[in-house]
């Protein structure tokens, strides 16, 4: 099938653009498809700075994109002009440790992480081992963007690192990808009883928590400019009554807008003691952002400690 | 009840013909085994001794744009192929 001369021509620019271009549904920030997202994801724990082309925002090279490249599927990754591959050869890549070459970058001394296993949970896993694994099926331990931890049995790929266990004597290995292995450095692994039975429980001290900032610290870092979003989540009509100035009411609009930025961003959130706002930033932690303060005491403590005419209610 | 109209396409036996004429046509002596899958998906085969000292994905770019006519426009007869083996003779 022959492309339009125009859209080969557009298509051929995109691909030139950059060292490095991939063609996926959404962007690196907020991927909408499953398969652009683990591209992402690889992409991300190697490269700082990578092209991408979101094929839903134009639908013309989201056809065009699959007759270009002889490839009936997005995501696509182009490295220097050439077509490296779809998701499965981009992870198959990973695996083998075959990408780092074709990035170009040195390839990262994954370090392994220390696990710590109860007792109970070394017996279990154990026990998991030996009845699902098998020759070539390891257990695997998966750490998200959200820090949201995931066991399973799989084979074992090139990539993995094996994680040093301490706590109980094991009989097995647990086996991480080389993005879940740092997120992984130091957690727990213990057991819990659900209301379905016992399941096993995962402590990450690296997961990002909510901190705190004081009306003293963010009077500071309003007046030094630091780039921040300051969101208030309070309704609009305490709003009228007092309001931080530079801070913007949290409606769907600005949180769509919010949910679009990179997830290192600074989110200092207020409400009108810090019980909401608290609430709020959980949920963007939620979202993968690692940079969120709840501002103690809210606008509250503001109108006594730094702006006595904001009236209090 | 949901207005639902289940439009019956070619039989999947006549897709999978297609798609075999598709590739014969870019690859002459290739030997080609296509088979239906769940409703549009298909699995095929292609032996060629074209692919030699070619890597997979350059192979399977082969196969895909061969058939790339079937996979296009809002929908297409043929909507995923599950697996794509290509092999040397």
């Amino acid at each position: 099938m022959a492309l339009e001369e125009a859209v080969h021509q557009e298509i051929k620019e995109l691909v030139g653009a950059s060292d490095v271009v991939l063609f996926m549904k959404g962007n690196r920030q907020a991927p909408q498809c499953g398969f652009s997202a683990t591209v992402v994801g690889i992409l991300d724990s190697m490269l700082p700075d990578y092209q991408t082309v979101d094929v839903l925002a134009a639908p013309h090279i989201r056809d065009g994109i699959k007759v270009f490249s002889s490839w009936p599927t997005v995501p696509q990754l182009y490295v220097r002009g050439e077509f490296v591959g779809g998701c499965d050869i981009i992870q198959e890549m990973f695996g083998s440790g075959e990408i780092y070459e074709t990035l170009g970058v040195e390839k990262v001394e994954v370090v392994q992480p220390k696990i710590e296993v109860s007792a109970p949970a070394a017996e279990a896993l154990t026990l998991a081992a030996e009845e699902h694994g098998g020759p070539g099926r390891e257990l695997h331990l998966v750490v998200d963007a959200s820090f949201q931890s995931n066991l399973s049995i799989a084979p074992r790929t090139p990539a993995d690192v094996e994680a040093i266990i301490s706590g109980a004597s094991t009989e097995f290995v647990i086996l991480l990808d080389p993005i879940s292995a740092p997120r992984a450095d130091g957690i727990t692994i213990d057991v819990a009883d659900t209301p379905n039975g016992q399941a096993f429980k995962v402590d990450n001290p690296n997961a990002p928590k909510v901190q705190k900032m004081s009306v003293k610290e963010l009077k500071a870092v309003l007046d030094a400019n630091e780039p921040i979003e300051l969101l208030d989540v309070r309704t609009p009509e305490e709003r009228a009554i007092a309001a931080i100035p530079g801070a913007v009411l949290l409606n769907e609009e600005e949180a769509a807008r919010i949910e679009g930025l990179p997830r290192e961003t600074k989110l200092v959130l207020h409400c009108h003691h810090g019980g909401r706002s608290h609430q709020a930033a959980e949920q963007f932690i939620a979202l993968g952002f690692s940079q969120v303060f709840n501002v103690i005491g809210g606008i509250d403590a503001w109108s006594q400690e730094i702006d006595p005419d904001a009236p209090r209610y | 009840m949901a207005l639902q109209i289940i439009n019956a396409g070619p039989p999947p036996e006549e897709i999978a013909e297609r798609i075999r004429t598709a590739i014969a046509q870019a690859m002459p002596e290739a030997e080609i085994v296509v088979h239906p899958e769940n409703p549009g998906h298909f699995a095929i085969t292609v032996i060629d001794a074209v692919f030699e000292g070619l890597s997979r994905v350059k192979q399977q770019q082969r196969v895909y744009g061969a058939i790339a006519d079937l996979m296009a426009g809002p929908s297409p007869p043929v909507h995923a192929i599950d697996r794509l083996e290509c092999k040397v003779p």
